[in-house]
């Protein structure tokens, strides 16, 4: 129990909580729907939109700017993205930008590329862009610059500040580009491999956080991070933070790094679908003509490597009779 | 960071997300009406000022039980699947422990409209000759605001005693809601006495010497506190002044009798005999 929102003016608690946000899209829903709703209830319409939103499959193939609406948004899009694509962290594989960035438009349309490539830079250091990245690696680094991107991009303008030496409170501007303060940095003297001070950073820093109230990585963590190291540069920063388990905690979308892959209820599910796939794939042709090439089984990626033998085995073992099929297991 | 907050203005919210605008065109002027005409626009304007009466935590997950509840009570309206004449109860029984629960009692004003929410909604169960809430679904009521709270069964018989009406009696409005404050209040006074306890208690065991030391100071303090005169409310605080209650702990461990201990279901059901004192009987 929070009593502070019990004071608030309702205008406030509204939309501190974003539930205005929420019944707007509700609306428009609505409308794009009008005759299915009327039909099944306009009550029943939005007891689904709201659970939905609660359990976060609101934002599946929804538009970024909606994805980007809202804290709890965000974290729903992490939490989709590493539920979908884990199995790629299991199978140990590594993918560069541009595949990250085809596993992200799978989600979400329009999700700009932009957003991947920030978080790219972070795992690489801003280096050797065209590298491979573990699933691990990326989805932390990603989570980061995707849910306080707008608190890192005036960190970022507030580093480069720094580092050609003016005084960052004057020039904090947000929207700037990124652009031009490469620019800048490569223009000025001081190599930008020595990074900035960082007890100044972090006084920066906690001036932002006090304008960015909520949207940004508690002020007592940074601290921490910072308080470490007497000098780092941006990148070195961003990786500290996407490693940060506290960090990871506040915004509450994926577990800790250790159980990332771990997911009990998923697994079952996951063997029961390869079973039944397994067993289409026999009883299929047993009632026609062989349509299934055995070849082409494997190439069906079954994402858990003991398990991905297994429909082969029944179909060599003789995969013409279910009999065969239900004995086997 | 995050998308500006659109003004709270009910009129506002007609209108589409500027992103779905986009995707479906202009908006004309009927889908406003549209809305008004399906009834969402009111649907919505009472679900947000219930919003805002009970200010929960988590207002998503509030709507969606909120819509649920109301899909449900619709269905019932307009005689769709009516459930038979128990399962019916069941759940006007469940919809007015959910109105009750809506916000907490010391938001005065919105606790005292939940209740009639929930009152009215009780009485519809009963033959339209007699309006009102009968003895027997009153009982119910207090028996599930009381186990849902975890209160022990024998202080909520206790209760249950002072404040029972017959079963075929009819329930006056302000009886019904003197009694759910009074379950409420004294759910929150068990858990206080709870953590009350938890500070006596170390090592598992609370001195009963204490535990009585304790547990008189606060009879005292409820014993001298009367609703119409003012000042003995702060007669009670004092008598619960820290000093004052060390004080008597103090005495207690001192009179060096042979010592053994007190349980936390003794302790809370002590400590809720004295708050039942004070619960006026009805009739």
């Amino acid at each position: 129990m929070s009593p502070e929102r019990l004071s608030l003016p309702g205008e406030q608690y509204l939309a501190q909580r974003h539930v205005l946000t929420y019944i707007e899209d509700a609306v428009s829903q609505l409308l794009e729907n009008k005759e299915e709703v009327c039909q099944y209830g306009i009550a029943r319409f939005f007891t689904e939109y709201f659970t939905s939103v609660h359990q976060g499959t609101h934002v599946l193939f929804r538009e970024i700017s909606f994805i980007q609406a809202t804290p709890h948004n965000r974290a729903s899009f992490l939490r989709n993205f590493w539920k979908c694509f884990r199995t790629i962290g299991k199978n140990g594989d590594l993918l560069t930008v541009k595949e990250y960035h085809c596993l992200l438009q799978m989600l979400c349309p329009d999700f700009p590329m932009d957003l991947t490539q920030k978080a790219a830079r972070i795992v690489l250091m801003d280096d050797a862009m065209d590298c491979l990245m573990s699933f691990s690696d990326f989805l932390f680094a990603f989570q980061i610059q995707f849910y306080y991107s707008e608190f890192l991009e005036s960190a970022a303008a507030i580093y480069q500040d720094l580092l050609t030496g003016k005084n960052p409170n004057t020039v904090v501007v947000p929207t700037s580009s990124s652009e031009q303060h490469r620019q800048r940095s490569t223009q000025s003297e001081c190599s930008p491999h020595d990074g900035v001070d960082a007890p100044v950073f972090y006084q920066c820093l906690e001036s932002l956080c006090e304008r960015y109230k909520q949207s940004c990585p508690p002020p007592a963590l940074i601290g921490e991070v910072l308080s470490s190291v007497h000098r780092l540069t941006f990148y070195g920063f961003l990786m500290v933070l996407s490693k940060h388990q506290g960090i990871n905690k506040v915004i509450g979308a994926l577990p800790e790094r250790g159980k990332l892959l771990e997911d009990t209820t998923m697994d079952k599910t996951l063997e029961n679908l390869v079973a039944q796939m397994s067993e289409n794939s026999i009883s299929g042709p047993a009632t026609g003509p062989l349509t299934v090439q055995p070849r082409e089984l494997p190439r069906i990626s079954f994402p858990r490597k003991p398990l991905q033998h297994r429909p082969r085995t029944d179909l060599e073992s003789d995969g013409s009779t279910e009999e065969t099929d239900s004995s086997e297991n | 960071m995050m998308a500006a907050s659109p003004a709270l203005k009910l009129a506002e919210k007609r209108r589409p997300v500027p992103v779905a605008a986009a995707a479906v065109g202009p908006v004309p002027a009927g889908e406003a009406e549209f809305l008004r005409q399906v009834g969402v626009t009111g649907m919505l304007r009472e679900a947000l000022l219930t919003v805002l009466e009970a200010r929960p935590e988590e207002p998503v997950a509030f709507l969606a039980d909120y819509f649920e509840k109301l899909a449900l009570s619709r269905a019932e309206e307009t005689g769709g699947e009516v459930p038979g004449p128990p399962a019916l109860q069941q759940q006007r029984l469940d919809r007015a422990i959910w109105y009750l629960r809506l916000a907490h009692y010391s938001q005065r004003t919105a606790f005292h409209n939940n209740v009639s929410m929930a009152y009215e909604c009780l009485s519809i169960g009963v033959k339209k000759k007699r309006p009102g809430v009968n003895g027997r679904i009153y009982s119910e009521v207090l028996r599930r605001i009381c186990r849902e709270g975890e209160a022990p069964e024998d202080i909520l018989s206790l209760l249950l005693k002072k404040i029972q009406c017959r079963d075929y009696e009819a329930v006056p409005y302000d009886v019904f809601r003197y009694s759910t404050l009074t379950c409420f209040v004294l759910l929150e006074f068990i858990s206080k006495a709870n953590s009350l306890y938890h500070v006596l208690d170390d090592s598992g065991q609370a001195d009963k010497r204490v535990c009585q030391a304790v547990l008189g100071t606060l009879g005292e303090a409820i014993m001298a506190s009367d609703l119409y005169v003012p000042t003995s409310y702060l007669e009670a605080g004092s008598k619960l002044r820290p000093d004052c209650l060390a004080l008597a702990m103090d005495k207690a461990l001192l009179a060096r009798r042979p010592s053994s201990s007190m349980s936390r279901r003794e302790f809370l059901s002590e400590a809720a005999v004295l708050f039942l004192t004070k619960v006026k009987p009805i009739n």
